[in-house]
């Protein structure tokens, strides 16, 4: 007998998760920094919109989970022909959109056809161009044909520009969304918050397990704690200020979850404004920040350091941090050989709105400013970094977050902002993107990884923390952010 | 009266004219494309022309400009590029919050001023006085959002008696909405009690030393007949003109306390509409901010007439 407890304690601390079964019903208030601009992913690459709608109202073919693995959305399975050109989708029987129209193949292939227009208001049509035929053999079979082999045609399938239309309400998906996905939605009382119910008539009769989802916008970070503590709220999505998290991750009514994000935060560098053309500079930048201590002082502690363009997070990862260690003495002798034994001046503009990025502007102006490199702060409203650094390239230096998965293509870009101009990388892109199987795509996107990290493109600092805080009571939210998404279809509220 | 009348309402016309062309020109000098900044920092150069062609911002800026303002003549306002819903109907749904807010926080200021500005008239220099000549002090010195944020640690963080902030609407519960419009609107009463205080007291001390003041008390009227009939509606007078402009200033949105308590107004929503150029907002609220003020201005001017018949309005 003593055994047998003992056993099963061994069990039920193993395995928390099966000595906690989800429970029904309840409403949950997601608090969101950001309003989102219209509720159509398909139209606005804006994280806010994903944040909202993604695998709550929409669901594309493929879906993504906590652990960043595709799994099946409205595709039950999917078979790709060897030569990785013919793509053939199961599609889901039995799915109905919250309209009540049905959903099968002949729906899916007019939403690709509706991303690939040439009137289309999709921002990527790009991730849909590459297909040369759709066929519907029958209902519910989608077979895509492309031009060619294309390694991240799944990954850009399961993104939020991807998801399923209705063919009748398409059109008033920024304001009203129809989608299949497990929530419904009710209203939009702009300026303040998104209503979700449950759909009685999601796929997966299990799910969701919440009644209702409210997401709240609350920009002030102040304003979002205190409307945790009061109880407003359940879930702060992901919490702007570090500091805060610290402090709330002290109280034993609230958790706060230290997850990775598909986020780089980089130090962005004009390749082509002096003296940041000469790779020896941008290297002595590399050896002259201490990532470590960058996150300690900008962001208490939370994020983790990356090497190259690519999140920890993400498949075919590798570790490329130690590629310019800290060292002061390194960095001022690359100066030297690059012709500045006394160092130089330049600007960095930071992006008023975000936080993490000035903060992270001043710790680094500090770091530079040890080796000689003496930074000028301007901190400038986002439409002006926009216009000024983003469409003008009118800069030298800026600390921004790069939050699309997969998005190392920027690089292949020469008109890029970065103006990093490589054929070498650019060859290794093509042959990654044209990679047929496993082997060959760790391979290629390791490349593409190392190459940026030898020219120190940008400086690469810290993939951001997701940082989701929440009361005790909130469970089976997401830890990691693989993809842009605040997933509530698993969450449930524990009584 | 009907020339001078008709003489504002020219003037309001033309101001209102200036105020348009003006917020036209700030925007589209404004650096930051709208369509890139609703596509983001990934978009393709195509969808960003598909979109641009959209929101109709290729075209010429007078046909922009023309487009508007007869627009607004036959009465057809914008569309939000951010919410994708006509502008009027934003500004109507955030009025309701806005309108309700400015007109509680003014409640609160005179509830407070008038009768310390009174009491401490009446006990010039003397304990009474000081004190509350020492906290209109305080209140002039404190940022309203610093207010808002104690108010809010203390109402509803440390005691739960209100919550942090949000706004339910008013036809979702109007007991819930009037509650959650308390302690912004007594932040910002507060802060502008401070100075209507103020004003109040220095404008009764003088007319306490008018002649007519200590006619009536030579008479022997009752000390409260002397000063809440006889001196309080000479002593209001500059206090009317203050509490106008305020009254104007809160409507166009009270921007900052907005935020603290994230309250859906017509501040925060002109706050974010320039965030995101949301420009079609931004002109239609900056307009009717300007319409706004000309015209508490111009009722000031009448209520003055009113309360003074020595002023005659020609």
């Amino acid at each position: 007998m003593r055994r047998l407890v003992f056993v099963l304690l061994a069990l039920a601390l193993a395995f928390p998760a099966l000595a906690q079964t989800p429970q029904r019903g309840g409403h949950l208030i997601v608090c969101q920094p950001a309003e989102p601009p219209g509720l159509d992913p398909t139209a606005n690459t804006a994280a806010a919109i994903d944040r909202v709608v993604y695998s709550n109202v929409f669901e594309g073919l493929i879906k993504v989970d906590s652990e960043g693995r595709f799994l099946p959305g409205l595709a039950e399975r999917w078979e790709v022909s060897p030569d990785g050109r013919v793509y053939t989708f199961h599609l889901r029987k039995g799915v109905k959109f919250h309209n009540g129209e049905p959903f099968d193949a002949e729906v899916a292939a007019w939403n690709l056809r509706r991303a690939m227009a040439d009137k289309t208001q999709n921002p990527h049509p790009e991730y849909f161009r590459g297909i040369a035929e759709i066929q519907t053999p029958d209902s519910h079979t989608l077979v895509l044909t492309l031009k060619e082999p294309d390694a991240l045609f799944i990954p850009h399938m399961a993104e939020g520009d991807a998801v399923m239309l209705p063919m009748g309400a398409a059109d008033k998906a920024k304001s009203h969304p129809i989608g299949t996905g497990p929530f419904q939605f009710v209203k939009w009382v702009r300026g303040d918050r998104v209503e979700l119910k449950r759909f009685e008539g999601y796929w997966d009769p299990e799910l969701p397990y919440l009644d209702r989802v409210t997401f709240k916008f609350i920009p002030d970070p102040s304003a979002q704690v205190a409307a945790l503590r009061a109880g407003d709220i359940h879930v702060i999505g992901y919490i702007a200020s570090p500091e805060s998290a610290q402090e709330l991750a002290r109280d034993k009514r609230f958790k706060v979850l230290n997850g990775t994000t598909t986020g780089e935060v980089i130090l962005s560098t004009n390749n082509k404004a002096k003296p940041f053309d000469d790779v020896r500079v941008r290297r002595a930048m590399a050896h002259a920040i201490d990532r470590k201590k960058l996150i300690q002082l900008a962001m208490f502690g939370y994020g983790t350091p990356i090497g190259s363009h690519w999140s920890p997070s993400t498949p075919y990862y590798i570790d490329l941090t130690g590629m310019y260690p800290y060292d002061p003495d390194r960095a001022k002798a690359l100066l030297k050989e690059a012709g500045y034994p006394d160092g130089f001046e330049a600007v960095i503009k930071l992006p008023a709105p975000y936080s993490y990025s000035r903060r992270s502007g001043e710790v680094i102006a500090d770091m530079l400013a040890k080796v000689g490199i003496r930074l000028k702060i301007e901190v400038i409203e986002w439409g002006q970094w926009i216009d000024r650094v983003f469409k003008n390239k009118d800069y030298q230096l800026t600390v921004i977050g790069h939050v699309e998965p997969w998005d190392i293509g920027i690089y292949a870009n020469p008109n890029y902002y970065f103006q990093y101009d490589s054929p070498r990388f650019r060859e290794a892109y093509t042959k990654a993107l044209r990679a047929r199987n496993e082997e060959e795509k760790a391979r290629y996107f390791g490349l593409c990884q190392r190459i940026i990290a030898e020219d120190a493109v940008n400086g690469f600092l810290f993939s951001a923390p997701s940082l989701p805080v929440m009361r005790s009571e909130v469970m089976g939210w997401w830890r990691n952010y693989p993809t842009i998404a605040l997933d509530c279809t698993r969450v449930w509220l524990k009584r | 009266m009907t020339a001078w009348l008709v003489k504002r309402f020219l003037t309001l016309v033309g101001m209102l004219w200036l105020a348009s062309v003006a917020v036209f020109l700030v925007l589209f000098i404004l650096p930051g494309d709208p369509a890139q900044v609703i596509l983001g920092i990934n978009a393709t150069p195509e969808t960003l022309a598909n979109v641009r062609a959209e929101l109709g911002l290729d075209r010429p800026p007078w046909v922009q400009y023309g487009d508007w303002i007869l627009g607004l003549l036959q009465g057809r306002s914008g569309r939000s590029i951010h919410y994708d819903v006509p502008v009027t109907e934003l500004i109507l749904s955030r009025m309701a919050v806005t309108g309700p807010l400015a007109l509680l926080a003014m409640v609160f200021a005179v509830a407070f001023s008038i009768p310390l500005g009174i009491y401490a008239a009446r006990h010039q220099n003397r304990p009474g006085d000081l004190t509350v000549m020492g906290f209109t002090q305080l209140g002039l010195a404190t940022p309203e959002f610093w207010l808002g944020i104690l108010l809010m640690l203390l109402f509803a963080v440390r005691l739960g008696w209100f919550s942090a902030g949000g706004f339910p609407g008013w036809s979702v519960s109007f007991w819930g909405s009037l509650k959650a419009l308390l302690l912004p609107s007594l932040a910002l009463g507060l802060i502008r009690a401070a100075i209507l205080t103020r004003l109040t007291r220095s404008s009764m001390l003088e007319v306490l030393r008018e002649d007519f003041v200590r006619t009536a008390r030579a008479k022997g009227l009752r000390e409260r007949t002397v000063i809440y009939v006889h001196a309080l509606k000479n002593a209001l007078i500059p206090v009317i003109t203050i509490l106008g402009l305020q009254l104007g200033q809160l409507l166009a949105g009270a921007i900052v306390i907005e935020n603290v308590y994230y309250l859906p107004g017509i501040g925060r929503l002109v706050f974010q509409a320039i965030g995101q150029r949301d420009l079609p907002v931004v002109r239609e609220v900056v307009l009717l901010m300007a319409a706004m003020i000309i015209l508490v201005n111009f009722l000031v001017d009448v209520v003055y007439a009113l309360v003074d018949p020595r002023i005659r309005l020609e």
